[in-house]
């Protein structure tokens, strides 16, 4: 048993002496439950508990709620389970938090919500790590909504270029796998440019970016064969032309960024190139080999 | 006074730009779209050599690896007519064999002089990638305009060489010089 949760069962069994007199409460015997560690039965008795009069409006039970559901939360046999169980807890802490007026659970009340708030942001980061998109995004928004609601003025830059950096990055490799289907690719697009709104220094995420659109165009390029007649290359170029333009000001942006990165030397020596620039190529391709190799950071 | 335009920009071709690391030739849009730029204009020429109509179509390649490799990944088993196409990579050398389409990139310019004299009412179609080339004796040259690469091609090269250009090439080139 941890200490916040000792701490927890002491403060409640104090707090609840008056009640444990009167038998069958709800509320006093999901206490007893949750002490023996029976938190199926802690759940039946403490969701009765909230329901019943006495107890709707009680941060104690809200409170014991939220902990009986955040252990139930990582005791969880499934994944599903798990998220129901979480969104619950968060759910009884923020009330216990508004009702309690005095203040006297918040510590206990935000320590066990803000553990919560963190597991989102880390199941996003793990699903991303795991290419599952969908959940990822479903527990960004999780973390979002969840900090947000107990503080409406936070910060969320820095999380939300984390997240949308490494969600760009797989849309891409997505649109690696199968070239075909644009919507990762329109996808990809959509992450970095939301990085980028919200920080237009943002290195990586220009770099990406430019990378994403040169290499749509030489994907496009490179599907050429010999099935294709002169007006078809024309047409081709003309549409690679386009992503190599797009790509160019991103390229620039994280070299202006950073003068002595290589990758970003070789992009734009391969961006010029395909836009048939062989001068500005060839100043950036000199760039690159006058770099000494202490400088390849 | 022919080649001074070739001569001038030699040095800075061989000493100045040539890359050190070859471009990975996957990425190498140029030589892709040179690669089917010549094997669209080999179906689009007509060789008025009787001996040019039998055997292998050959393409020579002097310089330019990737789009060597372009030509035989994409088109070496394509044939142009009845004839199989033979791609062949040539040493840098203005001695070069006899072939249908003779390619020399631009960091083997200073090649070139000695190619056209060797080439002279030769049937081989001289194809480069350096403004003035056709002035020069090239009979199609790959160009850059608005970012695209285009080609562009003279007719009266073209029959010093026994070539005849046919009118699709013509109408597509971006430039044609009588």
């Amino acid at each position: 048993m941890n200490m916040a949760r000792r701490i927890l069962i002491a403060v409640l069994a104090l707090l609840l002496a008056p009640w444990a007199i009167a038998q069958g409460d709800p509320l006093v015997e999901a206490l007893r439950k949750y002490q023996a560690g029976e938190l199926e039965k802690a759940r039946e008795l403490i969701d009765l508990a909230v329901q019943a009069p006495d107890h709707a409006t009680d941060p104690e039970a809200w409170l014991l709620r939220g902990f009986v559901y955040k252990d139930a939360y990582k005791s969880a046999s499934t994944t599903t389970l798990a998220d129901e169980f979480r969104d619950e807890a968060i759910v009884s802490l923020f009330s216990c938090m508004g009702l309690d007026s005095a203040g006297t659970y918040r510590d206990n009340a935000k320590q066990a919500y803000d553990f919560l708030t963190r597991s989102y942001f880390n199941d996003a980061a793990k699903a991303l790590n795991e290419m599952d998109d969908v959940r990822a995004v479903h527990m960004f928004e999780q973390y979002e909504d969840a900090t947000l609601k107990l503080n409406p003025d936070a910060d969320l830059r820095l999380r939300k270029i984390e997240f949308k950096n490494a969600l760009g990055t797989v849309f891409t490799k997505r649109f690696n796998m199968d070239r075909t289907n644009l919507e990762w690719f329109d996808r990809a697009v959509e992450a970095y440019k939301e990085v980028i709104a919200i920080d237009a220094d943002n290195y990586g995420a220009n770099y990406n970016l430019a990378t994403l659109y040169y290499n749509r165009g030489v994907y496009n390029i490179q599907g050429i064969n010999a099935d294709d007649e002169i007006p078809t290359i024309l047409q081709i170029q003309e549409v690679s032309r386009e992503f190599f333009q797009e790509a160019l000001p991103y390229m620039l942006k994280a070299h202006d960024m950073n003068p002595t990165r290589r990758e970003t030397l070789l992009g734009l020596e391969g961006i010029y190139y395909s836009l048939q620039d062989q001068q500005s190529s060839d100043k950036f391709r000199e760039l690159f080999e006058e770099l000494p190799p202490e400088e390849d950071r | 006074m022919r080649y001074l335009r070739i001569l001038l920009l030699t040095p800075f071709f061989l000493f100045a730009t040539v890359p050190q690391q070859p471009r990975d030739a996957e990425k190498d849009t140029t030589a892709i779209l040179q690669a089917n730029y010549i094997y669209n204009i080999a179906k689009l020429v007509e060789w008025k050599d009787p001996a040019m109509r039998t055997g292998n179509f050959v393409i020579g390649v002097i310089g330019s690896a990737n789009l060597y490799q372009e030509l035989i990944k994409q088109y070496s088993t394509r044939t142009i007519g009845k004839q199989p196409i033979e791609v062949r990579k040539l040493p840098r050398t203005a001695e070069v064999e006899s072939c249908h389409i003779l390619f020399v990139g631009r960091a083997d310019l200073a090649l070139l002089p000695d190619i056209y004299k060797r080439m002279a009412n030769k049937p081989t179609m001289v194809v480069t990638e350096y403004e003035g080339a056709l002035d020069d004796g090239a009979v199609v040259n790959f160009v850059k305009v608005e970012n695209l690469l285009k080609y562009e091609m003279s007719l009266s090269n073209a029959q010093k060489h026994g070539l005849v250009m046919g009118l699709t090439l013509k109408n597509l080139a971006h430039r044609v010089e009588e």
